[in-house]
């Protein structure tokens, strides 16, 4: 042929080449989250953070979770269960599991990993798992838990929080198999994890239902990004494409961007004052002043741009046992505060010193600037102190802080965080001991019936406003950024599930 | 040089004692806040810190003879290995920030050096002021306010963007993206490293470019230059060949001062720009009071301290044959 | 006079005034809060607060003037501490020798080869916060510089001829070191002192910047920078200004010390390095 039809046919077969690259193999869809908190470690008992117990979650698999919409708990490897006696839990697992190597999830797997979170010498999960005295495989999809004593808030215990691993891979490669050889039944598969800086999980397209989930990502990339303006930055940059926590004054800076939107989500952290039961602590009427001097509203309406929700009592709504009614409520009334000082004997005043973290919850510092300063307006004189978290945390676990800032998050049923604080003998934290409130807590740790345990919970609850060992202050509410194409809705909790995102074209 | 045993023993002991008299320990550290006191007791039982100080130092200290230096709480993984994983990353930081510190500041201070009080002279100067009071976080704020945030130029922070590099080889980006001939990744980790190396790098090219201006001054003068300037040598000549390969001591000298400097700085800067180096990884350590690891990055400092200065010295050698040891 | 000098020395002696005359120069106190002010850009021409409001509704301006107190204080109590410190261990190894110099140089070495850093978090760590433990945490770095070019020099200067008429005399050691060694020290010391001053006040805003600064109670540039962190994007001015301030400020020094060491002794240029 000649020159010219050669040059056509080239052209022809380029044309054809490129029209025929030009129909796209299915895409992979890939979402960046950026979060705070970080991932440290390939066992997944050695961390103890709300993210990584979502991402393992996902990559492991849980007995069950909590569903925030819902209002209820959901299994996500067990299908249902039952309380036995009061001692006695039995979990009745999925049939149609399977780990990501194809042999199939039993109730073995569960069993070992009870143990593993027990006498893993890595394990920072120990405190999910101490109300169980022992677990067994009834049969090969049946599993019993006994606990030590009766322990009506058990859920809370596990679910979202006992991670479940591979039996038959960790005995065949001990230790190194979490590193070497990570085998999960979740609905992610594990792809990659660089401690300190990113965890990349990958659609299981095996899980039961996730095939028919077009939408919802095919790789998650976990990004630590502690800085704020970074992680806000990284989103408006397109670096990532959902960004955790962002602080209520950058929340305006997402918005106004075209490509971005803003979302928020009442958190289930608690935020409050814990006051030690030592002079000037000692009398109620002090602690009862403290509650009085500190103006929420106003705090919450400016340095908070509205994003946070006032507390009155140590829990609020969507939490379990919330009573909207519940008495007392504290109103801001510096002069009620200065009325109780001087009926404990501090006609002139007292001096405090009020401590807190810096960096570590939001805007916590600048809170606590403003809350010294309330307090010095009711009749006290604080002097707030900005110790290192580690140094702070150990105090106060040492018992050695006498009035502090402090979150306790992850509280969805609240037995387990009031056991914690408020009950006697429960941790050097506060030191509060009140025959009555231990009585409470003991008899609704008991009480299997939802409608009888709810009561005691509010009575309990009630009787700790009202003595206030610790001021209960906000929730804050949590921003997410997004870019536009995605469509997720974040959860109380903080932690993400893939499944729950969908990616729009 | 002197005796560097009884030195890494007691900087060893120096941190051990600070760490352990600081409140706190690495079971209260990283146990969530859900524990309670039991569990606490047990896992400091199990991670051996409810042994008196004294024994755990000993303890130590006989590993790290065998070149153990034992498993980081934080990470559960060997301290060595916790540390190679981020090592690279400080150095290619360093190396990035000498390099830039070296192409703007030696030119400069010897423009400035060849022609004093001229106005070159004074632009050097004041760049080498300016230099060196330059608080290098505040620099590394304003720069990612500017060219990150308001001029989407480079990235936000970090080392890279996930999925452009292949697998790492070598744990140097640079490296590794040349060796694999992926030129997006070499585009992506210069991009990355542009910011933190440039405010890590500020203080030290005030000093540098100060260091070679007084230096070129100096060897201007000199007899041998004043010959060759007579000899008739051009002018160029005269400057790169005698003046500069003379004013190289000083230069080597002031790199290797800083060097100290630099590591120092990198705490501060990898903070800032969330660069995953031994930096960062310090204030982690220090901030979960992670015993090995951080005594581990202490004794990881002090050699590369003491190697860095022997390596200058033998520079010295090599580049002035007056001395020889 | 060169104009380094008259540059630097107006800053330095500016800095001075405003530390010392704060409550007289500051507009407003610079803890009130009036949280709905929070977050005013700089109002520069009228107006209440001429660099504007941090995020408490504090004024910008008077917590500067306040916070040049702190590095004032800050950096001249480092630089007499440890050149204290410094300079008679100094003198005290270079004199003496034997025993007790191998002693004190052992300590130098170990404080030298220490990350400096990462001496002053350790050491905040144990000690805790407060101004006092941050002066110390960064007197135990620094001295070690004085403590070496003492020592150099007290060793050369033992053995001189007046030392040893002066010794043959029957004068006593510490009359030596005090009468003869000392004021030859002063000047070195002086030049020493300059640089260590504007390296002290970056160091203080650094471990404030890093959350290991004072108590909230007291602004100091350092943590103002710190507080900046989350503001960056949307307040520009909470950022810059004590940036700025400790840049000048650490400038100035720097030029006062270049005179300083430019009047004394040329020579200087040699042994200390600039």
């Amino acid at each position: 042929m000649n020159r010219r039809q050669k040059l056509l046919l080239t052209g022809l077969t380029a044309l054809l080449l490129i029209t025929a690259q030009a129909r796209p193999a299915e895409a992979q869809t890939r979402v960046s989250i950026g979060v705070t908190e970080t991932m440290e470690t390939y066992n997944p008992y050695g961390d103890s953070v709300s993210l990584l117990y979502g991402i393992w979650c996902q990559v492991m698999g849980c007995l069950g979770t909590y569903d925030f919409d819902k209002g209820d708990y959901v299994g996500m490897l067990a299908e249902r269960w039952e309380v036995k006696d009061p001692n006695t839990w039995i979990f009745y697992l999925r049939k149609d599991i399977r780990w990501h190597d194809g042999s199939p999830f039993t109730a073995d797997d569960v069993v070992h990993s009870f143990n593993r979170a027990r006498n893993d010498p890595q394990s920072k999960q120990t405190q999910n798992i101490a109300p169980i005295a022992s677990a067994a495989a009834v049969d090969k999809y049946t599993v019993r838990f006994t606990t030590k004593q009766p322990t009506a808030p058990l859920l809370e215990y596990l679910f979202d929080r006992l991670i479940i691993t591979n039996k038959a891979v960790y005995e065949k490669y001990g230790a190194e198999a979490d590193r070497k050889y990570p085998t999960g039944a979740g609905p992610y598969k594990f792809k990659e994890l660089v401690p300190g800086q990113r965890f990349v999980i990958a659609k299981n397209p095996d899980y039961p239902g996730m095939k028919q989930l077009t939408q919802a990502p095919d790789e998650i990339i976990y990004r630590v990004m502690r800085e704020d303006e970074q992680r806000v930055t990284a989103l408006l940059n397109g670096e990532i494409q959902i960004a955790q926590f962002i602080p209520p004054h950058l929340r305006k800076r997402v918005e106004s961007d075209p490509n971005t939107k803003a979302t928020t989500v009442d958190s289930v952290e608690i935020m409050f004052l814990a006051m030690q039961p030592k002079p000037p602590f000692d009398k109620k009427e002090v602690r009862q002043a403290v509650c009085h001097a500190i103006d929420r509203d106003r705090i919450i309406a400016t340095l908070l741009q509205g994003l946070a929700a006032r507390l009155d009592g140590p829990i609020g709504p969507g939490q379990y046992g919330y009573d909207p009614n519940l008495k007392p409520k504290y109103d801001y009334s510096p002069d009620k505060a200065r009325k109780l000082l001087a009926q404990a004997g501090y006609p002139n005043g007292v001096d405090v010193e009020i401590q807190t973290p810096v960096g570590r919850y939001t805007l916590d510092k600048q809170l606590n600037e403003a809350i010294a300063q309330m307090l010095n307006g009711a009749g006290f004189r604080a002097k707030l102190l900005t110790p290192e978290w580690a140094t702070l945390w150990s105090n106060v676990q040492a018992g050695k802080t006498p009035f502090y800032y402090m979150g306790r998050g992850s509280i969805v049923d609240p037995s387990v965080a009031l056991s914690q604080y408020f009950e006697t003998g429960g941790s050097p934290r506060i030191g509060y001991s009140n025959p009555k409130f231990d009585k409470l807590l003991a008899t609704e740790r008991q009480t299997f019936e939802p409608a009888k345990r709810r009561k005691v919970l509010a009575e309990a609850m009630s009787l700790l406003t009202d003595d206030a060992p610790a001021c209960f202050l906000w929730r804050h509410k949590m921003i997410y950024g997004m870019a536009k194409n995605i469509d997720y809705k974040p959860t109380p909790s903080g932690r993400i599930f893939g499944e729950d995102i969908r990616v729009l074209k | 040089m002197f005796g560097t045993l009884p030195v890494l023993l007691l900087i060893t002991l120096l941190v051990f004692v600070l760490l352990h008299a600081a409140p706190g320990d690495p079971a209260t550290m990283l146990l969530g806040q859900e524990n309670t006191a039991a569990d606490l007791a047990e896992a400091k039982r199990r991670w051996g810190l409810d042994q008196p100080v004294h024994v755990q130092y000993v303890k130590f200290v006989l590993s790290a003879a065998t070149a153990d230096l034992g498993r980081s709480f934080r990470f559960a993984a060997p301290v060595k290995e916790v540390i190679a994983e981020r090592l690279p990353a400080t150095i290619e930081l360093a190396a990035f920030s000498i390099l830039i510190a070296v192409v703007f500041a030696i030119p400069l201070g010897v423009a400035a050096g060849a022609r004093p009080n001229s106005w070159v002279d004074n632009i050097g100067t004041s760049f080498g002021l300016f230099g060196i009071s330059m608080p290098n976080f505040w620099l590394g704020i304003m720069l990612i306010l500017l060219l990150a945030g308001n001029f989407h130029l480079v990235p936000s922070g970090g080392r890279s963007t996930y999925g452009i590099a292949g697998p790492s080889q070598t744990g140097f980006y640079f490296l590794d993206s040349v060796m694999q001939r992926n030129w997006a990744a070499l585009k992506d980790a210069f991009l990355h490293v542009l910011m933190p190396a440039l405010a890590l790098g500020v203080n030290m090219i005030g000093i540098l470019m100060r260091v070679t201006r007084s230096s070129v001054l100096e060897t201007a003068t000199e007899e041998y230059v004043v010959t060759a300037r007579a000899k008739g040598l051009t002018e160029r000549i005269v400057l790169w060949r005698h003046i500069l390969s003379n004013a190289l001591i000083p230069i080597i000298t002031v790199v290797g001062l800083e060097l100290g400097t630099l590591l120092s700085g990198s705490i501060i800067v990898e903070t800032v720009f969330a660069w995953p180096g031994v930096g960062s990884l310090l204030i982690t350590g220090v901030t979960s009071r992670d015993y090995p690891l951080v005594t581990g990055l202490v004794l990881m400092y002090t050699v590369a301290f003491v190697t860095i200065n022997l390596i200058i010295d033998a520079l010295y050698a090599f580049i002035d044959p007056r001395i020889r040891y | 006079m060169q104009p380094k000098f008259v540059v630097g020395a107006s800053i330095v002696c500016v800095l001075t005034v405003v530390g010392v005359l704060s409550p007289w120069l500051a507009p407003y106190d610079p803890g009130k809060q009036t949280l709905e002010a929070a977050l005013k850009a700089p109002q520069w021409f009228g107006g209440a607060n001429f660099l504007g409001t941090d995020s408490l509704g504090r004024d910008i301006l008077s917590r500067i003037i306040y916070g040049a107190r702190v590095s004032l204080v800050v950096a001249f109590a480092v630089v007499l501490i440890s050149g204290f410190v410094g300079v008679t261990l100094g003198a005290i190894s270079g004199y003496f020798g034997g025993k007790i110099d191998f002693i004190i140089q052992k300590l130098v070495e170990v404080v030298w080869a220490f990350p400096a850093l990462l001496l002053a978090i350790t050491i905040l760590a144990f000690l805790g916060q407060g101004l006092f433990n941050l002066i110390l945490a960064l007197v135990a770095q620094r001295w070690i510089q004085y403590c070496r070019v003492v020592r150099g020099q007290a060793l050369s200067l033992r053995d001189r001829d007046f030392v040893m008429a002066t010794r043959a005399l029957g004068a006593s050691n510490q009359r030596i070191i005090r009468r003869h060694i000392l004021p030859n020290l002063i000047q070195i010391s002086l030049v020493i002192g300059t640089f260590s001053m504007a390296s002290a006040i970056i160091s203080e805003a650094s471990l404030s910047f890093l959350g290991l600064g004072v108590p909230p109670e007291i602004p100091t540039w350092g943590t103002m920078l710190a507080d900046s962190r989350s503001y960056i994007s949307t307040a520009w001015w909470l950022a810059l200004f004590p940036g700025l301030c400790i840049f000048l400020t650490v400038l100035g020094i720097n030029l006062l010390g270049d005179a300083i060491r430019d009047l004394l002794d040329p020579r200087l240029k040699r042994t200390v390095k600039g």
